[in-house]
C-alpha cells in the first residue's frame, strides 16, 4: 500500500459497497432484514440491560453445615449414589465461589449433584482487617482440616475426595500431604498452580528483585480488593474490550445476556486478600516456590507432595494465563500416587470451570473420573 | 461469500504474522534500549499501515451483505487479539516488571503517611466523639476470632475424651 491516502481507501470502499448493492440477491436482502431484526433486539436487550435487577445466583439448594470465623461449608442437596463424599476446595480471596453455581443449566455444583455425588463447597467468605493476622499456614492447619472432619461427620462416610481449583489446589495440596490421619481417598486439582517457576506473567512481576511484599504488607495491612482487581485486570489488559465487544455481537440473544449479566456480577465481585496470608501466598509461593521444593513447614509438619498417595487427577487449561497448563501438571510428577491422570482442555482459567465448554469438556470429566472412585 | 471469507481470513493470518514479528522487533528493541524512540508516530507507524492496508483490501473485495458486519466482527477480534499478544510480550519483560515494581514503589511511599495521618485523624475524631474507632472495633473482633478458636479446641478435647470412653465402654 506505501503511501494510499485514506481518501484512496473510503473510494474503494464505497465502490465495493455499492458493487455489491446493486447485485443484491433475495437471500442477501433476507440476510439484511435479519441483521435488521437482530438489532433490534440489541437495542431491546441493551434496554432492559441497564434496567435489569442482579441476577440470582448459588440457586442449587444447600445447607450451612459448619462456619468458623467468615469460613462456611455447605453441602448441597443430591441424590447422594455415591458414598464418598467430595470436599470441593477453591481459592481465597479474589472472587466469590458463586461462579461454580452461577445460574441453573450452567452449574459446576448442580452438575456434580445431578451425577448423585455427595458434593461440599467450603466458602473461604470475605475477610476483614480482624483477619490481617491470618496466613496460609492457618488454613492449611486449621481449617482444611476440621473442614475435611466435618465433612466425614456429616456424611458419615470414612473416606473423602478433596477437589482444590486455582488458589484451593495448592492449600488443599499441602493440607492433604501434611495430614495423613485424614482419609483422603483421592485428591483432584483444577487449574492450580504448583510448580510456580512456570506460573507466567504473575511469577515475573512477583519476583523479589521486582517486588518488596513486606513493604507491601507494611504499609497496606491487606491487599485491598480494587488492588485484586488492577492486578488481574493489568494481567489482560484487552479482557474488557473483547468482553464488550462480544456482548454487542451476542446482545439479541437473551439466554447469552442472561449468563453475561450473572458472570459480570461475579467478575466485578473482587475480594482482598488478607495481609499476612498475602505476604506468605507471595514469599513461599511466588518467590520461594517451596511446594514442589518440599520446603515448606506448616504446624511443625513437613510438607512433601511425594506424601500423597492416593489417585490423583490434574485438569489443566490450554489457554490459562493464571496458572498455565505446565505450572499445573508439575502435580503429577511430584506426587507419590501410583495412579495419576492428567488431562488438558480447552479453554481458560475460568472457562475450564464456568460456561458452556466447561459443561461440555471439563465437568464430564470431572464426574467420569470421579465416579469409579466414589 | 465462502471464498471471500476464506481470501479475508488468509489475509489476517497474513497480517497478523506480520504484526507478531515487528511486536517481536518492538519487545527486543524496548528491552535493549531504554530511552523511548524519538519520533513516537514511528514506533506505531508499522502497525497502524498494517490495519490501514488490511482495512483497504477488505473493504474493497467484499460485498455488500450482512457477512461484512461478521467479518468486522472478525476483523475487530483479531485485532484485539493481536493487541493482546503485543501488550502480553511487552509486559513478560524484566524492563516491564522493573517499571511495575518501580511504579509500586513510588506509590506505597506516597500512601504511606497519607495512610498513617488519616487512620490517626479519624481515631482521634471518633475518640473526641466518645465512639469506638476502627481499631478498637478490630481488636474486639480478633478477640471474637480467637475465642471461637478456644472453644474449637475445647469442642476437639471433649471429642476426644468421649472417643475414649467409648471405645473404652465397648471394650
Amino acid at each position: 500500500m506505501g503511501q494510499e491516502r485514506f481518501a484512496d481507501v473510503v473510494e474503494r470502499f464505497t465502490n465495493g459497497f455499492a458493487a455489491g448493492a446493486a447485485a443484491a440477491s433475495p437471500e442477501t436482502v433476507k440476510q439484511w432484514q435479519e441483521e435488521l431484526d437482530r438489532n433490534v433486539r440489541r437495542l431491546t436487550n441493551l434496554g432492559k440491560l441497564a434496567t435489569a435487577s442482579e441476577p440470582r445466583t448459588g440457586q442449587t439448594p444447600r445447607q450451612e453445615i459448619y462456619k468458623r470465623n467468615k469460613s462456611r461449608l455447605y453441602r448441597y442437596a443430591s441424590s447422594r449414589r455415591h458414598r464418598t463424599p467430595i470436599l470441593f476446595v477453591p481459592n481465597l480471596g479474589i472472587s466469590r465461589p458463586y461462579i461454580f453455581d452461577l445460574l441453573p443449566g450452567g452449574s459446576f455444583v448442580e452438575h456434580m449433584t445431578r451425577e448423585g455425588f455427595d458434593f461440599y463447597l467450603l466458602d473461604w467468605g470475605v475477610f476483614g482487617p480482624e483477619d490481617n493476622d491470618l496466613t496460609f499456614e492457618d488454613c492449611v492447619v486449621k481449617i482444611l482440616p476440621r473442614m475435611a472432619r466435618k465433612v466425614l461427620e456429616s456424611s458419615g462416610a470414612e473416606e473423602l475426595s478433596v477437589l482444590g481449583y486455582c488458589m484451593g489446589a495448592p492449600l488443599s495440596a499441602s493440607f492433604v500431604a501434611s495430614h495423613p490421619e485424614i482419609p483422603v481417598k483421592t485428591f483432584i486439582n483444577m487449574a492450580g498452580p504448583i510448580d510456580f517457576s512456570k506460573i507466567g506473567l504473575f511469577g515475573l512481576w512477583l519476583d523479589r528483585r521486582y517486588f518488596d511484599v513486606d513493604r507491601f504488607v507494611d504499609t497496606l495491612g491487606a491487599v485491598p480488593a480494587d488492588l485484586v482487581k488492577a492486578g488481574f485486570k493489568l494481567l489482560k489488559p484487552t479482557m474488557d474490550l473483547s468482553t464488550n465487544l462480544n456482548l454487542w455481537w451476542n446482545l439479541w440473544n437473551d439466554k447469552y445476556v442472561e449468563g453475561f449479566t450473572a458472570l459480570n456480577k461475579w467478575a466485578n465481585e473482587y475480594v482482598a486478600f488478607p495481609g499476612e496470608f498475602f505476604r506468605q501466598w507471595v514469599r513461599d509461593f511466588y518467590q520461594g516456590n517451596k511446594l514442589v521444593r518440599g520446603e515448606l513447614v506448616f504446624g511443625g509438619r513437613p510438607v512433601r507432595l511425594g506424601d500423597i498417595r492416593c489417585p490423583v487427577f490434574v485438569v489443566g487449561a490450554k489457554e490459562d494465563y493464571i496458572a498455565p497448563p505446565a505450572c499445573v501438571r508439575a502435580l503429577i510428577d511430584a506426587v507419590g500416587s501410583r495412579e495419576k491422570d492428567y488431562t488438558e482442555l480447552p479453554g481458560g482459567h475460568i472457562s475450564l470451570i464456568a460456561g458452556r465448554g466447561a459443561a461440555l469438556h471439563c465437568w464430564p470429566k470431572v464426574s467420569g473420573w470421579l465416579a469409579p472412585h466414589s | 461469500m465462502t471464498d471471500a471469507s476464506a481470501a479475508t481470513s488468509q489475509l489476517f493470518d497474513m497480517w497478523r504474522k506480520q504484526l507478531e514479528e515487528s511486536t517481536q522487533a518492538w519487545t527486543r528493541l524496548v528491552s535493549q534500549a531504554p530511552a523511548p524512540p524519538p519520533d513516537p508516530m514511528a514506533f506505531w507507524r508499522p502497525v497502524l499501515n498494517q490495519g490501514l492496508e488490511q482495512w483497504a483490501r477488505m473493504f474493497a473485495q467484499t460485498p455488500a451483505s450482512p457477512d461484512l458486519v461478521t467479518q468486522w466482527k472478525q476483523f475487530l477480534d483479531q485485532w484485539i487479539e493481536a493487541w493482546s499478544r503485543v501488550l502480553g510480550q511487552a509486559m513478560n519483560t524484566e524492563a516491564f516488571a522493573q517499571f511495575m515494581g518501580r511504579s509500586l514503589e513510588g506509590w506505597l511511599t506516597v500512601q504511606a503517611p497519607f495512610k498513617k495521618a488519616g487512620e490517626q485523624a479519624l481515631e482521634q475524631a471518633v475518640t473526641t466523639l466518645n465512639l469506638a474507632s476502627r481499631s478498637q472495633l478490630t481488636a474486639v473482633a480478633k478477640q471474637i476470632v480467637e475465642l471461637e478458636e478456644r472453644l474449637e479446641r475445647v469442642e476437639d478435647g471433649v471429642q476426644a475424651i468421649l472417643r475414649r470412653l467409648d471405645h473404652k465402654e465397648r471394650a
